[in-house]
């Protein structure tokens, strides 16, 4: 089931979020940094929106989190993706592509 | 910073919930361990920024620069934080305080469906409390001795006659006690009645004998003063006496130095040694306690039984060990006596039980009755809710629209009905008050801790608790349901979706076949109960009870010998019978419906029929009785004479048998003239039977009658008399009753009299309870009827409002109002005839319970059955009448305009 029209917003962000740690699990800032590299920086994550985005997530079983040792010794929340997060990806993937076949075929013909 | 992402600014708000598990766990953590948490979130932000700090630094930026640029677009970090802890959900509470004060406005601005909704509820629970409470007050509550569950009562039991906890004779009393190990203490009571010589002159005072180790078995220490000492249970000693709570408030006043006062009982001066706790009756109905003194007739009394026996079950005894054991001696008492011991054995039933009795099945009946009252009640409020989330179905899109999840819409309605809830129980517990009160004044005196029914603690927690599961019951499923579907079709004003209207009548429609079914099944046992009552009551009696006023006297201590108690009772009934307003006089030695006062049983042999041995002699029910008794009570010759003038004492001795010795002794004779063997309060006597009487119905209405004999009292002058007269008027009302009491004085002072009674009071009495059941479960069919229409009265009502629109369109087409009516009508009585149908079933299925306070009737009596469906149909069809006249007043312009 494709997220309804008001969740579409929020609802971009967690795609990329799950998106991006399908390779490995990330922590907070090498996910805004992954996401920023790969759109050539057109998408810089507003931190303010990444951490509660997490959370919910986290909150929402998609991504599970675990404190680790990360690069230079510190500790850090180190996010992965469950289960029912790779489910979710591929809905959430399926969904941004009708979306953005209907908004081209919008600007099509307008 | 290049360009933001459009996607990324809005808050985030709550998804659809799945609770799970997990969630729970973090919730859990989010309150109790709330500082941990805030570390957490700070350390991982305080990581990102050191993170971003450093690449800004690499990407060739000054530390400071680059540290005011990470925290600046990293937003407020107070808000980040925020943010990430409203995840958590330990904005709970706040949004628990909005919710509750969002809640107490919306209700207030309906008084009229949140009046209904609390008032109902208030019904249901403060029934079911009220209910609880007397089962709490009667059954559960623990009785006032240290380790009551050890405390066992000790009955004979006669196999042959089928008495299970019969009296104890007081030999076996003894050897029970001398030979068994399994108690530690063994005690028995006695029934005695001693005269007593007070300021109102003389009195009958009922007291226990209790023999040694009776205060120790139930661990009851005294409350002033102090309890018998062993030497005190001897011969001289004995001279003490303990009483009870109600008679040192009734006859000393409370008086705190009443210990040492002197109690003249029987002419002797006893000493008052101690009070006894309030909480105390044991054995019930007497509140004077003197030792037990044996003497050695008493040791070989096996015969005559009237000791109560209870004893403590010595350390590490089981309850299975002690009936072993005293089933051991009572076997070799068996053979030891077999004349009078063959057959008996001994039944050992804890005292918790003995107290209670038979109450608790009919208590539970009683719980149940009221749990179905609940239910209703909670369908009732459920389906306002249901009626009224329709009509808040635009309020509830606008706060989609604005964001709120619909756990959060969930919660709020949830909070909403906590709030009724809450009212209804608060509301409820105090008609519970009341309602136990009720139950107070009008509970027969036999149920144990009646007069001490109230609102406790354990029955406000049981209130709370249905408080909240009727919250739960009737809440969750309307406020599911609001937010089933799309709740933001509601913006288009839409109160037509079709298939959320569709569960919700669904929803609708199977509350109110539910309640109906529930309705139905109390209507049936209510109509069972009544049928057994007025069956009970239009039951052959065989006497009339009407103005019938009965004295007791003792009369052997004053009237020694035979001759003189015959006088005395012959000239006591001839002057009875001359009392301005006496119509009628006569005396028995045992009256119907009354407790034994003397002897009731005696051996019945017919001449020339012996029986097999010594003891397969039957008994048949005795009294000797005057003259005049069978007409003052009204009991019918059949055939033969009754008792003259010339049966007196030295006469050939003669008897009079009722119908039912008759049937089952001469089934094909004429007994008149037949002579019988009669053991009766002395040796065996030959008698000549010289008439037969109606049967009279003697231990109770719903007790088949016996086969009794009587004999003329110039016969066998006992000294149990209770005098009956019937009176013109009401006796206790009119001056015959003074002009009684006033010849028994002059008669003889110094014999008091025992009890003074009318056959009315003790009909009532027997009835007490039956009329104490028969009331509540009237009253809670009653309710469940009513609440029932209401509800069926609601959703018919809501129905006609919503085809308003379609209604309009058949008028203007061409329906009568007849039709119209016709079909409003049809929907109801559909539903009225699912609940019939579904209540006739759980009521074939349930009122099974009821047996034992049927009086011939079975469970599934068609008439009762036939009524209570009748009944149901009636108040359903009524209760869908109403909305369908509305429905034919429609004016079909206004409705086709639809607003």
């Amino acid at each position: 089931m494709s997220p309804a029209p008001a969740d579409r917003l929020q609802g971009t962000l967690d795609l990329l979020i799950l998106r991006t740690l399908v390779r490995e699990p990330l922590h907070g800032w090498a996910i805004s940094r992954r996401i920023r590299e790969r759109s050539d920086d057109m998408l810089q994550v507003n931190q303010g929106s990444l951490y509660p985005a997490l959370h919910r997530l986290e909150d929402h079983g998609k991504i599970s989190a675990e404190w680790r040792v990360v690069d230079s010794g510190r500790r850090g929340k180190v996010y992965r993706l469950t289960a029912a997060g790779r489910r979710q990806l591929e809905l959430e993937q399926d969904g941004w592509d009708e979306f953005v076949l209907a908004v081209s075929r919008v600007l099509q013909t307008a | 910073m290049g360009r933001v992402c459009p996607c990324c600014f809005s808050r985030p708000s709550d998804g659809i919930v799945v609770v799970t598990l997990r969630q729970i766990g973090r919730r859990f953590r989010a309150l109790f361990a709330r500082r941990a948490m805030d570390r957490e979130l700070n350390d991982e932000i305080q990581l990102h920024v050191e993170l971003e700090v450093e690449q800004l630094v690499r990407d060739g930026m000054r530390p400071d620069d680059a540290r005011a640029l990470a925290l600046r677009s990293f937003g407020n970090i107070g808000r980040v934080k925020d943010d990430a802890r409203e995840v958590r959900g330990v904005r709970l509470i706040e949004d628990l305080r909005k919710d509750l004060g969002f809640g107490v406005r919306t209700l207030g601005r309906n008084p009229v469906f949140t009046a209904a909704a609390v008032l109902t509820l208030a019904i249901g629970i403060g029934g079911t409390a009220a209910v609880f409470g007397a089962l709490y007050g009667i059954l559960f509550k623990p009785l006032p001795y240290p380790e009551p569950e050890r405390i066992i009562t000790v009955w004979q039991h006669h196999r042959e006659e089928g008495i299970e906890r019969g009296d104890v004779s007081p030999a076996n009393f003894i050897d029970w006690r001398d030979r068994s190990r399994a108690f530690a203490t063994l005690a028995a009571a006695e029934p005695y009645s001693m005269d007593y010589s007070g300021p109102e002159g003389a009195e009958h005072v009922g007291t226990w004998l209790v023999s040694a180790g009776f205060f120790e078995t139930f661990g009851t220490a005294a409350v002033l003063g102090r309890t018998f000492t062993p030497d005190e249970y001897e011969l001289g000693g004995n001279r003490v006496v303990v009483i009870g709570y109600d008679s040192w408030r009734r006859r000393f006043a409370g008086d705190s130095a009443v210990v040492g006062r002197t109690f003249v009982l029987d002419s002797v001066p006893h000493i008052i040694v101690g009070v006894l706790p309030r909480a105390f009756r044991f054995p019930p109905g007497r509140d004077v306690w003197v030792p037990k003194v044996f003497t050695e007739s008493e040791r070989s009394r096996r015969a005559s039984a009237y000791y109560l026996v209870a004893g403590r079950l010595g350390p590490g005894v089981t309850l299975e060990a002690a009936r072993g054991e005293l089933g051991r001696v009572a076997d070799e008492l068996a053979r030891d006596y077999p004349r009078t011991n063959a057959g008996t054995g001994v039944t050992l039933v804890p005292l918790t039980e003995q107290v209670v009795g038979n109450a608790r099945a009919r208590l539970w009946i009683l719980m149940g009755a009221v749990a179905f009252v609940l239910l209703i009640a909670c369908a009732n409020v459920a389906s306002l809710l249901l009626a009224r989330t329709l009509r808040r179905q635009h309020e509830l899109a606008v706060r989609a629209a604005l964001g709120a999840g619909r756990n959060r819409i969930v919660r709020q309605l949830v909070t909403e009905s906590l709030l009724i809830a809450a009212a209804g129980g608060v509301a409820g517990v105090l008609l519970a008050n009341w309602l136990l009160g009720a139950i107070r004044a009008l509970a027969p005196a036999t149920l144990p801790g009646v007069d001490e029914l109230s609102i406790s603690p354990p029955v406000l927690a049981f209130g709370l608790a249905v408080t909240i599961t009727t919250a739960i019951l009737f809440g969750v499923a309307p406020a599911l349901h609001a937010v089933s579907g799309d709740i933001r079709e509601g913006l288009i004003g839409s109160s037509r979706s079709a298939t959320a209207g569709r569960s919700r009548r669904r929803l609708q429609s199977s509350l109110v076949i539910g309640e109906l079914a529930l309705a139905l099944v109390l209507v049936v046992s209510a109509g069972l109960l009544v049928r057994s009552f007025v069956g009970l009551l239009r039951v052959d009696r065989g006497f009339d009870s009407r103005n019938v006023l009965a004295v007791t006297v003792q009369s052997w201590g004053y009237y020694p010998t035979p001759p003189q108690r015959a006088n005395f009772v012959r000239e006591m009934q001839e002057q009875l019978a001359t009392i301005p307003g006496v119509r009628a006089a006569g005396m028995t030695s045992s009256l119907p419906l009354a407790e034994a006062i003397g002897a009731e049983e005696a051996g019945f042999e017919i001449e020339g029929r012996p029986a097999a041995g010594p003891e397969q002699i039957p008994t048949v029910h005795a009294a000797a009785v005057t003259s005049g008794y069978f007409g003052t009570l009204g009991i019918a010759l059949r055939g033969g004479r009754l008792f003259a003038e010339t049966d007196e004492l030295n006469s050939a001795p003669v008897a009079v048998v009722n119908e039912t010795l008759v049937k089952r002794y001469w089934p094909d004779q004429n007994p008149i003239g037949k002579r019988i063997i009669l053991r009766f309060a002395g040796p065996p006597v030959a008698r000549e039977v010289v008439g037969i009487v109606s049967d009279v119905r003697h231990g109770g209405l719903q007790e088949a009658p016996r086969p009794t004999v009587f004999v003329p009292h110039a016969q066998s002058p006992t000294g149990a008399n209770t005098f009956v007269l019937r009176t013109a008027a009401d006796p206790r009302a009119g001056p015959a009753l003074d002009a009684v009491r006033r010849l028994f004085r002059t008669t003889n002072a110094a014999m008091p009299i025992a009890t003074v009674t009318t056959l009315d009071e003790l009909l009532a009495n027997s009835l007490a309870e039956r009329r104490f059941n028969l009331a509540l479960l009237g009253a809670f069919a009653g309710v469940a009827l009513l609440l029932a229409a209401v509800g069926i009265y609601g959703v018919m009502s809501q129905v006609t409002n919503e085809r308003t629109h379609e209604m309009g369109v058949r008028l203007a087409l061409g329906a009568t109002t007849g039709d119209v009516l016709r079909m409003v009508l049809r929907e109801g009585g559909t539903l009225a005839i699912a609940g019939t149908g579904l209540g006739v079933a759980g009521a074939l299925g349930l009122t099974g319970a009821l047996r034992t306070m049927l009086f011939e009737i079975t469970p599934a009596d068609p008439v009762t059955y036939a009524g209570g469906i009748a009944l149901l149909l009636s108040v359903a069809l009524f209760a869908c009448y109403i909305p369908a006249r509305r429905a034919t007043r429609i004016d079909p312009v206004t409705a086709l305009r639809g607003e």
